[in-house]
């Protein structure tokens, strides 16, 4: 019976799968402290994929749709033509969150180094989300631009500090 | 790393999308017209359901409201138009002709016999050839809705029937086909389908949103002028406004027709054709610039290769889907191919 109304109605019930996904999600600064029926709407527009070790999730230079959270696996940030390993992500980290608000071509390739089950997020299904849910929508993209900004004033002091010891650096060279 | 040589080849995709839908339309030709207008529909209502949305209700509550609205309208206009199609379908089987049409049988005689009698219209006979011509429409009309009643009623059920849960799944559905994409191509995949998804919404939405208006004044204007059936020559010109070209002219023609044959007077088809012409140029510098929000301009050979082969197929259905049917596949093109130059497929 509660398979019938699940069907004709549209609701399902919450799988072992939703529920990593949902364990998944609530670590993510993006989605921590959304209500069960925030998540569960998130959750519907998630796309779950899986990978291969070697196999590459998204590639530098191709545009850039959206966000990917890795449910359980590792993954490979590399930058090319090289590929340098530039750092590791494993279950819980996210990458691609600024094809979010910007459709920008990717800065580094990432690939997963073991068998990877990932969850897309995507530009158009928050634009989407806005449209029918503007209150949740808005928060999502709130936090996202809040992370970039934070990452924003980190690479601004990377940057000042590193202009200082070059600066430093200079004036030990050439003293006045 | 390199997965590609497990995956489907990109070249191989656009052919195997052109035989399925050959064999789509081909083998299942009787039914593929009701899936595209229940696609089509469905395309052009779903906004109406994301904003029900925003509004705090269910996908599924969204979706009945909509369908419950468009039954009213189906019922409402079932009860009022029916039994006028039967009654003008009679009037036009029976032959009855008014001493004006028949004036104006012979004023049109006459005006061919004098400037057209070297084309051969010396000895024509206009009166015997119409009355033929709508005795033949006449019956025709009434066997095709008595014969087809029962493929009338069932497209009645399906079209809603798939409707509803185009509307109500229709993102799951979309989810579920872009799930089943191999790993390489599913971010391609999910572009090509958000760019086609705007870009196609608008044209289709925009088209409907014309047609009503179009036809809306039309009727408006048929009935000022106090022609007969002004009510199904304005749907049919809004319907007709559809068709890029050609669309205009044959909106207008039966309309000038019927208003010469009911008023006895040749005159009578000037005012009808200026109130087209003005309402012509009013869709296109007002009602286009805001309803259509995108066009798809297509070349008009393209135009016409379509409206046949929409014609061949489906019958005057086909015609009136075959613009926008063509102007679906363009956009496929042309956004396939811009979006595949992004990526790095090898």
């Amino acid at each position: 019976m509660t398979d019938f109304r699940a069907r004709v109605f549209g609701y399902k019930r919450a799988s072992q799968a939703n529920a990593n996904a949902f364990a998944v999600l609530e670590k993510i600064p993006i989605f921590q402290d959304l209500s069960r029926r925030e998540l569960a709407s998130i959750e519907r527009i998630l796309h779950r994929r899986e990978y291969v070790p070697d196999e590459v999730i998204i590639r530098q230079d191709e545009p850039g749709l959206g966000m990917y959270i890795i449910e359980a696996g590792k993954a490979a940030v590399l930058s090319e033509p090289d590929k340098v390993r530039l750092s590791d992500l494993t279950d819980g980290d996210f990458f691609g969150e600024v094809s979010l608000l910007a459709e920008s071509p990717r800065s580094a390739t990432v690939a997963a180094t073991t068998h990877c089950r990932v969850l897309g997020f995507f530009q158009s299904d928050l634009f989407s989300l806005i449209e029918r849910d503007p209150r949740l929508g808005v928060k999502i993209v709130v936090r996202v631009a809040k992370i970039i900004g934070d990452r924003l004033r980190k690479a601004n002091q990377q940057l000042l500090s590193v202009s200082d010891e070059l600066r430093r650096t200079r004036q030990g060279t050439h003293p006045a | 790393m390199n997965n590609s040589s497990l995956r489907p080849r990109a070249e191989v995709a656009p052919l195997l999308i052109a035989v399925v839908l050959a064999v789509f339309l081909l083998f299942v030709g009787g039914a593929a017209h009701i899936v595209i207008l229940s696609l089509l529909l469905s395309y052009i209502l779903d906004p109406v359901a994301t904003v029900l949305e925003a509004r705090g209700m269910s996908r599924t509550l969204a979706t009945v409201i909509i369908m419950l609205g468009l039954g009213s309208l189906i019922v409402v206009g079932s009860v009022v138009l029916i039994p006028a199609i039967f009654e003008h379908l009679q009037t036009l089987q029976s032959g009855s002709t008014t001493a004006q049409a028949a004036a104006a049988i012979n004023d049109l005689e006459r005006f061919a016999r004098d400037k057209f009698s070297f084309l051969g219209f010396g000895d024509i006979n206009l009166g015997e050839r119409i009355g033929e011509l709508r005795q033949q429409v006449g019956e025709r009309a009434i066997a095709f809705l008595f014969s087809d009643a029962a493929s009338l009623i069932i497209n009645a059920v399906t079209i809603p029937f798939m409707m509803f849960f185009f509307i109500k799944d229709g993102r799951e559905m979309k989810k579920r086909v872009v799930s089943m994409v191999p790993n390489r191509y599913f971010e391609f995949t999910l572009d090509l389908l958000s760019k086609m998804d705007m870009q196609l919404g608008n044209y289709l939405r925009g088209q409907f949103l014309d047609a009503v208006i179009f036809g809306a004044m039309a009727v408006v204007a048929l009935w000022i002028l106090g022609v007969n059936y002004f009510v199904f020559l304005g749907v049919f010109a809004g319907l007709a406004n559809l068709i890029p070209y050609v669309g205009a002219i044959a909106g207008v023609v039966p309309a000038a027709l019927v208003a010469v044959l009911g008023s006895g007077n040749l005159s009578a088809a000037v005012p009808v054709i200026i109130a087209y012409v003005v309402l012509k140029m009013l869709d296109d510098f007002v009602v286009q610039p805001f309803a259509v929000a995108s066009s798809v301009h297509m070349h008009p050979v393209l135009v016409l290769i379509a409206i046949m082969v929409g014609g061949e197929l489906f019958g005057i259905l086909g015609m009136l889907l075959a613009v926008p049917v063509a102007g679906f596949f363009k956009v496929v093109l042309q956004e396939g191919v811009s979006t595949y130059r992004k990526y790095r497929f090898t």
